[in-house]
């Protein structure tokens, strides 16, 4: 889902940048409030896990290996706000420090899988969480992959329509919403019942865990 | 210090030109550019480039092809458009990691750079851990691990990053406090 530089027009990467700055904003005062002063070490420790995590390969059956994210078990695990920034704070640390994803996809990129994924995850699992928890941490899991992959999807195949020229030939990403749609979506589908079983396991070892460190 | 922050604002208003600009001619001119400025490095930094966006390029380049032959376009000026600007503004970017100290630039906001450094230096120790991790699942299999064994490796390196990352935090902000970083 991550999209490289060049294929978005600036037509949406600068309106998504002044968005993005706001979150940005307002997510680094909720973080502040709801800890303290001391949130940075706690920032960077979480931000190093999920730029971790997306290296992290998850099986497949059949040989093949799918990428985590780590979006769903940052959220339920610290926060939507906390998981916003450490999703992002990696896709800008890829983007200028290794040079992977791109400068013009960054507030996409980071609206998309930090903002929306994280927040839909939280949404699946104080939802479903009521009634299942296990399945209320897959779900979250599984949206926290799926709903991005669908707004990167649209946000692409919207490209040709915003960016072209005077004969209409695509400036930007050549591809139309009935490719991105089907192209982008169907493989995320799947990686995210991968991602469902990380947040399941991950979550429950992470309780564990605090637990165990408090005591 | 100020020379890292104009070059960080030289390189954003670059990419964003970049990006205004349709025509292919205009676009070679800057990626020539670009590459005489990398200097003696221009071999290395070509390939990078090329490398790291040969695949999603050579994807997207060659379905859009298929799709020019089924519905009898010419898909040559749009090919070019978009292969050159992708590679100009990765050889920029490039250019940009290898010359420009980005916490020096980054350095009017003394919270954002810290948090850059800390997560970029556990991010480094972390990204060889994981190579380790894989090395040791490697080294002690003679044949290709099964499914059941690559997940246990999985869970297994998830697991102990968790921990690291909780460990390392309580540490970070432990060292902090004691040199009085918060009350400054």
């Amino acid at each position: 889902m991550h999209i490289p530089d060049g294929f978005i027009s600036p037509q949406t990467y600068l309106p998504a940048y002044a968005l993005a700055a706001g979150l940005w904003a307002f997510a680094a005062r909720r973080v502040k409030r709801d800890l303290d002063a001391e949130t940075l070490p706690f920032l960077a420790a979480y931000t190093a896990l999920s730029f971790v995590l997306m290296m992290v390969a998850l099986p497949l059956p059949g040989g093949t290996t799918a990428h985590a994210a780590g979006i769903g078990l940052l959220a339920v695990g610290f926060g939507g706000w906390m998981s916003f920034l450490a999703i992002s704070l990696v896709l800008a640390m890829q983007a200028l420090l290794f040079g992977d994803g791109g400068i013009t996809a960054l507030p996409i990129n980071a609206v998309a899988m930090g903002f929306v994924g994280s927040f839909s995850a939280l949404a699946a699992w104080k939802l479903f969480g009521r009634f299942n928890e296990s399945i209320a941490l897959f779900l979250a899991g599984w949206f926290s992959i799926a709903l991005p992959a669908l707004l990167v999807a649209l946000i692409l195949g919207v490209q040709p329509l915003l960016a072209h020229d005077a004969q209409g030939a695509p400036l930007f990403f050549p591809f139309g919403l009935a490719v991105t749609l089907p192209a982008v979506l169907l493989p995320h589908v799947l990686i995210g019942l991968a991602e469902g079983v990380l947040t399941m396991l991950g979550y429950r070892y992470l309780t564990r865990l605090r637990a165990r460190i408090l005591q | 210090m100020k020379r890292d922050r104009a070059w960080l604002l030289l390189y954003l208003a670059t990419v964003i030109a970049a990006t205004l600009i349709h025509d292919p001619r205009w676009l070679a001119v800057g990626l020539a550019l670009v590459v005489l400025l990398a200097g003696r490095e221009a071999g290395v930094l070509l390939r990078r480039a090329v490398l790291s966006v040969l695949a999603f390029n050579t994807l997207i380049s060659l379905s859009y092809l298929g799709m020019a032959w089924w519905r009898d376009f010419s898909p040559w000026q749009t090919l070019l458009l978009l292969n050159l600007r992708v590679l100009l503004l990765t050889c920029l970017t490039f250019l940009f990691i290898t010359r420009v100290n980005l916490f020096q630039a980054l350095d009017f906001s003394r919270s954002l750079t810290y948090v850059l450094g800390l997560a970029y230096s556990q991010a480094l120790t972390f990204s060889r851990a994981h190579d380790d991790f894989r090395y040791a699942l490697a080294s002690r299999s003679l044949q290709r691990p099964g499914l059941l064994d690559r997940y246990r490796a999985s869970a297994a390196a998830v697991s102990w990053f968790i921990e690291k990352s909780l460990h390392a935090a309580t540490q970070s902000s432990q060292a902090l406090r004691s040199r009085g970083f918060f009350h400054d």
